[in-house]
């Protein structure tokens, strides 16, 4: 098999085709799946936060709502169709069980709920999900098959 | 305000200087725990683009365990002792009398263990800072997770992933009868507060 493209934090990579797409040790951070199935096109982003609140916002691939949004961008200028593009997500934990009131302990919810919005708004499916709880994920992409992997410690691996 | 990529070599070197009373005091406290001698490494302040800071923990995947406390008060900001396995070892055979060969057997005394080690290294270093620049911070209980280290130090990030696209982490290694030991302890602060800090300590320009 080919080399894996590997997602950073903050960051976005596409195959089409063939290819696996892989971000690793997602914490808080949720891995969004994008993928039209007739163009095999897959895209998948990294997110760490829920809003794009910055100033010059220049870093887009951050946030939860401005990351989906550049995704989906760059995805239908290589052809895709916006009703056909599905997705799958995996991430959101909680790392650590910390008292009080921070927000240390909810950013993994919070970044559930704006990833949940923002697809809804953008219109596009939200075929699976591998969220919350509070294990690290590192998610798998295939773009030949729009097939998902979710490894984590201690857990057998979850395909969807 | 300024950010972690402005700061001049001046105050860069001053927090260095934080970090190393910091890092020697938890030295002093773990070495009592442990009863062997404990040195430390050159401290170092780091600022790293979030990529870059899981690659040079040594790779998002791997397992650690990481005891997390959070700081409030005129110092905001979090802190982590991050232990890998020989660390664990290191302690548990010093406290509780037993090694583990993998994260999985780690018992709830053993966690405890871990959890006080941590604290104690974490609160050392944190009562230093606080007596060194007059500053009340208080600590909160310490909270533990064994999991890939990648999600333990993307916490931080995303606690002030909307302040800056960096991290800067103040820290130091610890050698344990002369032999290098796997602990990282860090302190990630909040950037209003590391201004405040240094401006405190007569350092800031401008």
């Amino acid at each position: 098999m080919a080399d894996k493209l590997v997602v950073g934090i903050a960051d976005m990579k596409m195959a089409s085709r063939e290819g696996m797409l892989i971000t690793y040790a997602l914490g808080s951070c949720i891995g969004i799946c994008l993928y039209d199935p007739v163009l095999r096109l897959a895209a998948l982003v990294h997110v760490m936060l829920p809003l794009n609140m910055e100033t010059g916002r220049k870093s887009p691939l951050k946030y939860a709502d401005s990351g989906i949004r550049e995704t989906l961008k760059q995805m239908e200028a290589r052809g895709a169709k916006r009703s056909r593009i599905t997705a799958k997500i995996a991430g959101g934990a909680r790392m650590f069980d910390v008292p009080g009131n921070g927000s240390l302990g909810n950013i993994g919810q919070r970044n559930i709920e704006s990833v949940h919005m923002t697809l809804k708004r953008e219109g596009i499916k939200l075929l699976k999900e591998d969220v919350g709880g509070s294990v690290a994920r590192t998610l798998l992409f295939d773009a030949a098959t729009g097939q998902a992997c979710v490894r984590s410690y201690g857990k057998p691996e979850l395909i969807f | 305000m300024k950010k972690f990529e402005d700061f001049n070599v001046l105050e860069l070197d001053t927090i260095r200087e934080i970090g190393s009373i910091g890092t020697g005091n938890a030295a002093t406290a773990l070495s009592g725990v442990l009863g062997c001698e404990v040195r430390i490494t050159m401290p170092e302040v780091r600022i790293m683009g979030y990529n870059e800071a899981i690659d040079w923990i040594g790779g998002p995947e791997i397992i650690t365990a990481g005891v997390l406390v959070r700081l409030d008060g005129e110092l905001k900001g979090i802190m982590l002792s991050v232990q890998q396995l020989d660390f664990i070892n290191l302690v548990l055979s010093r406290t509780v009398g037993q090694v583990v060969e993998d994260y999985s057997q780690l018992t709830d005394l053993d966690r405890s263990a871990l959890v006080e080690v941590g604290n104690i290294m974490i609160s050392t270093f944190i009562n230093a800072l606080s007596g060194l620049a007059d500053l009340t911070i208080t600590l909160t209980v310490p909270a533990f997770a064994v999991d890939m280290q990648g999600a333990i130090l993307a916490v931080p990030m995303a606690e002030y992933g909307g302040q800056s696209d960096y991290i800067m982490t103040i820290g130091a290694d610890f050698i344990c009868n002369q032999k290098a030991v796997p602990c990282h302890l860090l302190l990630s602060p909040d950037i209003g507060s590391l201004n405040f800090l240094l401006k405190k300590l007569g350092v800031l320009d401008g």
